[in-house]
């Protein structure tokens, strides 16, 4: 597997954390500690995130600072979870989100 | 105009340019800032007070040329890359620019790299005379050997031959040069998203407003927008602007949505702390 992550940068340096394994639709997954799940999944070449309920557009990427609803999957069986804000933890159980989601009790 | 382009006019760079004497004397820096931002590293950094230490944060850096030696500090700390060392003391026909550079990979010494001006255009060949990646402000400064009347206007270099940028996925995005002209239609209705949320499409937005929904929260009535996750965060400002423009009022004349935040109910324990005691 192509790691797609940034290795050189002539500002940054870019620290690379423990590995921790998740899964996206049922495949086994790596990322770094440190990671946000929708990094992790970007790391591993995964760049839609999912489908839209009415339009079936795909969604991917948009605002990655948790304001806008394009990253929402289903982690650890909650629904509208914002990926690209959510810290990646080992062993979670990332889905692709095709519906509005259901609400999660209290 | 510079707010526009980003590109200074010529009257505000003769304003910057050392007396004759002065060029012809050695090395000085060039600051090229022309906006009060508040921002102050140059002055701070420079070891000779030659970038005069300023009163109010926002001022435009001034500069005392005698002082100046033409050292480089400023120009490797400026976060606008504005900063640019121009030598002209050589009085062979050419002369030096030293540029900060962002990018890599970095050129190598001696290498014949594009010259390219302020507004992008490659306008020569330049040779990469010096190489200098400092470790404290990261920001590598790269000198270049250019004709000496195209010293004042050569402000960045790009590598020839440089290999395009290529991924595994590229098939997926394959990527033309982006031009002005060839680059998709901006004003694509049914391809730009104002509401994420709910799906809707400028198109969909501009026929509630033509069909007579001329308000936010009417807009959020019929069509749900600014009713799913990011309550209204995108869609909101996006959907204003388009009444604004449409039924040509200010965009500050058009109220936003009422907000009120979903609502579901809870177990009364919920508010009692949890335990059921």
């Amino acid at each position: 597997m192509r790691d797609r992550r940034i290795t050189e940068h002539p500002i940054l340096d870019f620290k690379t954390g423990e590995v921790i394994h998740f899964t996206f639709d049922g495949k086994p997954m790596e990322g770094r500690e440190g990671d946000t799940i929708a990094s992790a999944l970007h790391a591993n070449g995964v760049k839609v995130l999912g489908y839209h309920f009415i339009t079936n557009r795909p969604r991917g990427f948009y605002c990655a600072i948790g304001n806008c609803s394009s990253c929402l999957m289903i982690v650890n069986g909650k629904s509208n979870v914002r990926t690209c804000t959510e810290p990646l933890r080992p062993g979670m159980v990332v889905e692709t989100q095709t519906d509005r989601g259901v609400p999660d009790d209290v | 105009m510079l707010i526009n382009t980003g590109v200074p006019t010529r009257e505000q760079l003769d304003r910057l340019l050392p007396s004759p004497e002065r060029r012809a004397r050695g090395p000085y820096a060039m600051v090229e800032c022309f906006q009060e931002i508040p921002c102050n590293p140059c002055s701070t950094a420079c070891p000779f007070d030659a970038i005069l230490p300023m009163k109010d944060i926002n001022e435009i850096p001034a500069i005392d040329l005698d002082r100046c030696t033409g050292c480089g500090i400023c120009a490797g700390v400026c976060p606008g890359l504005a900063i640019f060392i121009i030598d002209e003391s050589k009085k062979d026909g050419t002369a030096t620019v030293t540029i900060p550079y962002e990018f890599r990979p970095l050129p190598e010494k001696g290498e014949t790299v594009n010259a390219v001006n302020r507004e992008g255009d490659v306008i020569g060949d330049a040779t990469v005379t010096r190489v200098l990646a400092s470790k404290r402000t990261k920001t590598p400064l790269i000198t270049v050997e250019v004709p000496a009347e195209l010293v004042h206007d050569v402000r960045f270099i790009s590598l020839i031959d440089e290999q395009s940028f290529s991924d595994d996925t590229s098939s997926e995005s394959q990527k033309s040069p982006v031009s002005h002209e060839t680059a998709p239609k901006t004003d694509d209705e049914d391809e730009i998203i104002i509401c994420r949320c709910e799906g809707l499409t400028l198109r969909v937005i501009r026929d509630l407003i033509r069909e007579g929904y001329t308000t936010v929260d009417e807009i959020k009535r019929i069509s749900r927008a600014g009713m799913g996750p990011c309550q209204a965060r995108t869609c909101g400002p996006l959907i204003a602007a388009e009444i604004a423009r449409m039924t040509g009022q200010q965009v500050a004349e058009i109220q936003p949505s009422a907000h009120r935040a979903p609502v579901k109910p809870l177990p009364i324990e919920f508010f009692l702390g949890g335990d059921s005691e």
